[in-house]
């Protein structure tokens, strides 16, 4: 069974299109990815998903249960996180806790709940007003966590999350996952998304633009990695025969004497470096670009790329090249160039 | 359960509100230096049912309502502002369960400030008089309540119909502009234009039918037979816009209904029907409310 099934979901609000026939089947116990920038139509389907807003045309089950006709249903085996929400001011994080906990039925202890947020049992006694965002952010995840939800539904969940929140976030997602739970991980931010989900899909101005798996998109975009060698003076070699070589893709002469190899299998730098040196090609430096995420993303929703590419290049010298495999952490302290697709302001 | 377990919550919120804590300071306040007031006079020929007369004037024609619009007014619009709605529904409770248990709660906190006001008529009233008619006074209590209750109906009915702050915030107002401002000089208007004039001291009873629909009016109606006396409104539309002699200012009694009709009072002026009226105005702004709720796009 699905955990996630919807049919031509379509909500139009008068003339504008949030969403438009959406067909997306997420799989039970799987860590789905759902990125677009902001205004895509995320939280939109979110919505539909709970019965938030109700769709223009077409169907959503969740968990096989239909989400208008069974909300009742589907709420009692979903936990949110919602996006953007406000707790309520006046009560402490334990009695927000335990609101939760006899709304869902929950058994869990909240001390537990709480260690496992990484939100402190003394802030816990605080009123929730003097919370800093992360702190609420923390205490909402406890609360979706709340009852052991099948399906745990979070949009932009490391919206005001420090590095180490991140992270902690990160490891629930896992742990849940390895105990079964669905997890759909709504969020802007790839580098996130990425680091957790087994399959993506990439929504964009209110279409499904892709789904696939973080490699199977890297491959289908024929986005590549790539590996920039520096060789003393102009480039001697006749780069077209590196293109020879299984699994390079393009080679181009940049200048300051730099050679950039693309290529879609890792194991085809290693020849190249090698029939460089055969060659006697002096090697000053080399490097290996990583394709990363927004160039992916880039290739799919057909946002330019190459203004991110270029900031990039001159920052190389000073800041450390991101990729997906540094946990995504990249997206969280991205500036401008970097990994966040449409920078969400702190709020 | 679920809409038990919210409304439990909620109320626990709303009592922590200053706002609630301060208006009802304001009322006992006002209320304590009109008995001090009293006390000094020489009530020798004042009937203790007077009492009544002032807590309906300040108590139920002011600060219940307001007090009822103030903390019914965010009592759902603020949850579907903040995105707290987006929890609820996430700790599996449903649009009922949010509507109905805002709405019990809210109900409480007015019932709570209304007792309070009743219980402040009757403690000066025990205080002053030898000899109280405690039945009047628990009757014109039941009446208040009721009337808080219509109040806190109405202002939860705009906060689920509305999906802004503002929106309710201007419902809310509104609606005590209509029923103050607004209503009697409408009455008047069409009671002018269906009989080619302004209505005299001896008016048909459809016009007083249709003065006192409002919820304020059926209220103040009611007080003043239990009072024995005429209870102003807030503003004395009587006396402006109506064709009464100027020495029913020396003797407003003249004004009450039951002198300002031949005959006996139509079953549609009684003080029961009054409390169908209330009833009215806490259930069909419920009943809107809700449907709109229900059906509302919420996010």
């Amino acid at each position: 069974m699905a955990a996630i099934e919807t049919t031509g979901l379509t909500k139009r609000y008068g003339e504008e299109t949030a969403l438009e026939a959406l067909e997306l089947t997420v799989e039970a116990g799987e860590v789905f990815g759902f990125l677009g920038p902001n205004g895509a139509g995320k939280t939109t389907t979110i919505d539909l998903l709970l019965d938030f807003i109700r769709p223009t045309e077409g169907t959503a089950t969740v968990l096989g249960y239909d989400t208008h006709e069974e909300t009742d249903a589907v709420r009692d085996r979903v936990g949110i996180l919602p996006d953007g929400f406000d707790l309520w001011e006046r009560s402490s994080g334990t009695r927000h806790l335990e609101f939760a906990l006899d709304s869902k039925g929950g058994t869990e202890s909240p001390d537990a709940l709480l260690e496992r947020v990484g939100l402190d049992l003394a802030d816990a006694e605080r009123p929730v007003g003097d919370y800093s965002k992360g702190m609420k952010q923390r205490l909402a995840m406890a609360m979706a966590l709340v009852g052991d939800p099948e399906l745990l539904v979070l949009d932009e969940p490391s919206s005001g999350l420090d590095p180490h929140g991140i992270r902690t976030f990160q490891e629930i997602i896992r742990e849940e996952a390895a105990d079964g739970t669905t997890v759909f991980f709504s969020s802007h931010i790839l580098g996130q998304v990425a680091a957790v989900c087994d399959r993506v899909g990439i929504l964009d101005g209110g279409e499904l633009v892709t789904v696939d798996t973080i490699a199977g998109l890297r491959e289908r975009s024929g986005v590549g990695s790539s590996l920039v060698v520096d060789v003393a003076g102009e480039p001697s070699v006749d780069h077209t025969e590196l293109v020879d070589i299984d699994g390079v893709s393009e080679v181009t002469a940049e200048k300051n004497g730099r050679l950039r190899v693309t290529y879609a299998d890792p194991a085809a730098k290693a020849h190249a470096i090698h029939r460089l040196v055969e060659s006697g090609t002096p090697i000053v430096d080399f490097d290996i670009e990583e394709a990363t995420l927004e160039d992916l993303f880039s290739a799919f929703t057909g946002v330019e790329a190459e203004s991110v590419r270029e900031e990039k290049a001159v920052d190389d010298s000073t800041v450390p090249q991101r990729t997906a495999a540094d946990g995504g952490l990249a997206g969280e302290s991205a500036s401008a160039g970097s990994v966040s697709v449409d920078e969400e302001v702190g709020r | 359960m679920s809409t038990a377990l919210l409304a439990r919550k909620d109320f626990e919120d709303a009592i922590r509100s200053r706002m609630i804590w301060a208006v009802m300071g304001v009322f006992v306040f006002l209320m304590g230096i009109i008995a001090v007031g009293a006390a000094t006079d020489n009530l020798s020929d004042t009937e203790p049912t007077e009492v009544i007369g002032v807590v309906a004037n300040i108590g139920g024609l002011l600060l219940i309502p307001i007090l009822a619009l103030l903390v019914g007014y965010m009592a759902v619009v603020g949850e579907r502002q903040s995105g707290s709605l987006r929890v609820l529904f996430g700790l599996s409770h449903s649009r009922w369960d949010v509507f109905a248990g805002k709405l019990l709660s809210r109900l409480a906190v007015i019932a709570v400030a209304s007792i309070v006001a009743c219980l402040v008529a009757i403690v000066i009233a025990l205080a002053l008089f030898d000899d109280v008619p405690l039945q009047t006074f628990l009757g014109f209590s039941a009446l208040t309540i009721l009337l808080g209750m219509a109040f806190t109906a109405i202002a939860v009915g705009v906060s689920a119909m509305a999906s802004s702050r503002m929106q309710a915030m201007g419902g809310a107002i509104g609606s005590y502009v209509v029923f103050t401002l607004v209503w009697h000089p409408a009455v008047t208007a069409v009671h002018y234009l269906v009989e080619g004039e302004l209505p005299g001291l001896e008016a048909p009873e459809w016009y007083f039918f249709l003065l006192q629909l409002n919820p304020l009016e059926a209220y103040r109606a009611v007080s003043s037979e239990l009072a024995d006396q005429f209870i102003w409104p807030m503003l004395g539309w009587q006396t402006m816009i109506e064709d009464v002699p100027e020495e029913t200012m020396e003797n407003p009694n003249a004004l009450l209904v039951s002198n300002r009709v031949s005959g006996d009072l139509p079953f549609y002026l009684s003080d029961w029907f009054a409390a169908v009226v209330l009833l009215c105005w806490i259930v069909i702004p419920l009943a809107i409310g809700y449907w709109r709720f229900e059906r509302a796009d919420l996010n």
